[in-house]
């Protein structure tokens, strides 16, 4: 019993119940032709909390993710960022509100150093329509960028370009890439994919180191980084929340049993 | 290792600077004037690469810009007495940055081969409006007038001589060209080349990728229109053809030759094919005589369409120096 009470309140200190959240959706949908990837989702994340999304493939995880950071116009419903309307607006826009992103797919500047790729990413936010000095003169900017290589263990890699690093490499700069931007909101879509037992526990420990200060939505289909990484899950399953609770009681669900967890 | 290379790049870039300027000494007054005008060709081939190099789109249009800033340049020496060289420089700047502005606006919603064609399109709007308006244009005939002098108001005042006219577009293109590497090296230069290299993802940081495109397009527009302003006071008219969108593609010729991304590339590029292009037409009639001093009677030899060679080595040069005439020496030379 007392075990029961200390572990609930460490879950509650962890993931600050109650708090308004920072993002919410209501009834959010979309279509592609006859097929609606997302449908009536209502979402909400508090701030400071690790949230996973998981579900099957095609259940319309990207997509959610796509719909967020405005790639992907919902054709209904509206979402909200701290409690400001974002439904529709360009990817830069709500970039600047603080939301960013990481890819599935590794989604980086293949032909520009590390430290460039995000040098430019922190440099969105300041001295972008800079014409007539050198770009290295904004030591600002530079600082910011090393200072993220560092948080994302590639400072040693700083002058490499970008497509000589290793896979889990890149993967890393992707988030580094999103950090830079100094968002509030960071969605992350299968940072430890392709990635080797050792990379994936490296990558889900800076995802910690990193949690401190932002909300996490993760998109993972390791059932047992999941469990223990995120504070709260969500279950996708052919675009509609399915369930949504604590690890343990994802875990425990017959309907999530039955669909995902199963295989 | 960077310091290092600076200090070259800039021991590299005051030789090649001195060599310009006594270049002509040596030269008849012929080649004075295709020195000339190289400089300016090539200046229109560097404000393209902003665009092709640099940003990733392709601009026909900027046959539009450099019109403009012909007919801009026209417009100030046959309306004021006596014809200023600021003021030409003004209209002209003026002229072409306006229809790089219109034509930004609407044409950078669109990417790839559809920013082409639009920007196409646009340069022939204007080569059409151009040709048909001659009350105001002269028409297909174009409009002639006299050429500047060299004058700071209350300063002094020389004519032009083929010598002076070279030295003054040798600065105003070295001073392009310094321009131009500034702003490709700026932060704003560093956003179009990520546009350039992953145009989703730039936007996805919080770039507004569109008005970064207009700009960039702006800048273009204004240099070349540079270069039609520094054509006009050259060769005294201005003409429609240089409005026809050929003369775009022509830039773009110059950039693939000399490579693309380097702002020098394009002026190389330049100058291999303008030089090319005036050796080869003077090759066969050549052949054709000392071929009938030794008694040899060689129809046709006079006449040969030199510019099938010219294309089979352009051709060639894209084949084997994918990066161009600056590229592979670059490489050749790092080796
Ligand atoms: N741009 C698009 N046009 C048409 N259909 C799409 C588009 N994007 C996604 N879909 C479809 O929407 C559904 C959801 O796709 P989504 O990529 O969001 O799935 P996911 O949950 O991320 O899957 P995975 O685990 O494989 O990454 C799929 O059926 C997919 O084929
Ligand atoms: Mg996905």
């Amino acid at each position: 019993m007392a075990a029961d009470l200390s572990s609930a309140a460490l879950a509650a200190a962890a993931a600050p119940v109650g708090a308004a959240p920072v993002l919410r959706t209501e009834d959010l949908g979309i279509r592609f032709g006859g097929l609606a990837a997302l449908n009536g989702v209502n979402f909400a994340v508090a701030r400071g909390e690790i949230r996973a999304v998981i579900g099957p493939n095609g259940a319309g995880k990207s997509t959610f993710f796509n719909c967020l950071t405005g790639v992907l116009r919902p054709s209904s419903g509206r979402i909200l960022f701290n409690d400001d309307e974002i439904t529709g607006l360009s990817p830069n826009r709500i970039s600047r509100k603080g939301i960013a992103r990481s890819y599935q797919i590794t989604n980086i500047l293949p032909n520009a150093t590390t430290l460039e790729n995000v040098r430019i990413a922190a440099q969105s936010r300041r001295h972008g329509w800079s014409l007539f000095t050198h770009h290295r003169a904004f030591r600002d900017i530079i600082e910011k960028a090393e200072a993220v290589l560092a948080t994302v263990g590639l400072a040693a890699k700083a002058d490499e370009l970008a497509a000589n690093l290793s896979h889990g490499e890149q993967r890393n700069l992707e988030i580094g890439i999103a950090l830079a931007t100094e968002p509030q909101l960071l969605c992350l879509d299968e940072p430890t994919a392709g990635m080797s037992a050792g990379e994936t526990d490296d990558t889900i420990a800076l995802v910690r180191r990193i949690a401190r200060d932002l909300t996490i939505l993760i998109v993972e289909h390791d059932m047992t980084v999941v469990m223990g990484l995120a504070h709260r899950i969500t279950v996708l399953h052919y675009g509609a929340i399915l369930a949504e609770g604590t690890p343990a009681e994802i875990q425990s669900n017959p309907r999530v049993l039955e669909v995902y967890l199963k295989t | 290792m960077t310091a290092r290379r600076t200090r070259i790049f800039w021991m590299a870039f005051a030789v090649i600077l001195a060599l310009l300027i006594v270049m002509p000494f040596g030269l008849p007054e012929f080649w004075r004037r295709f020195l000339t005008e190289i400089l300016i060709w090539g200046l229109l081939a560097m404000s393209s690469d902003i665009l092709i190099g640099y940003t990733g789109m392709v601009s026909f249009g900027h046959s539009a810009f450099f019109g403009l800033g012909m007919y801009g340049a026209a417009a100030a020496l046959l309306t004021t007495r006596p014809p200023s060289l600021w003021l030409a420089l003004l209209y002209g700047l003026i002229a072409a940055a306006t229809v790089a502005a219109f034509v930004a606006y609407f044409s950078t919603r669109l990417r790839d081969i559809y920013f082409a064609i639009t920007t196409l399109i646009f340069s022939q709007i204007f080569y059409v409006i151009i040709f048909t308006w001659t009350d105001a244009t002269g028409g297909e005939n174009g409009l002639a007038f006299s050429r500047p002098a060299l004058a700071i108001p209350g300063l002094f005042s020389l004519p032009f001589t083929t010598l002076t006219l070279y030295w003054f577009v040798l600065a105003v293109v070295t001073g392009s060209y310094l321009v131009l590497r500034r702003i490709t090296r700026s932060p704003f230069g560093m956003v179009l080349q990520s546009i350039r290299e992953n145009e989703a993802r730039t936007r996805a940081i919080g770039y507004p990728v569109e008005r970064y495109k207009i700009v960039a397009v702006m800048f273009s527009g204004l240099f070349a229109g540079l270069a039609g302003v520094l054509y006009a006071i050259q060769n005294r008219f201005a003409a429609p053809d240089f409005v026809f969108f050929v003369v775009s593609g022509e830039a773009v010729i110059y950039n693939i030759m000399g490579g693309v991304g380097t702002l020098v590339g394009p002026i190389v590029g330049a100058a291999a094919f303008l030089l090319l292009r005036e050796g080869l037409s003077r090759l066969f009639p050549y052949l054709a005589s000392v071929a009938s001093q030794h008694g040899l009677a060689l129809p046709g030899l006079a006449e040969f369409p030199y510019l099938i060679p010219l294309g089979i080595i352009f051709i060639a040069i894209v084949i084997f120096m994918p990066q161009g005439l600056l590229g592979f020496a670059r490489r050749r030379l790092n080796e």
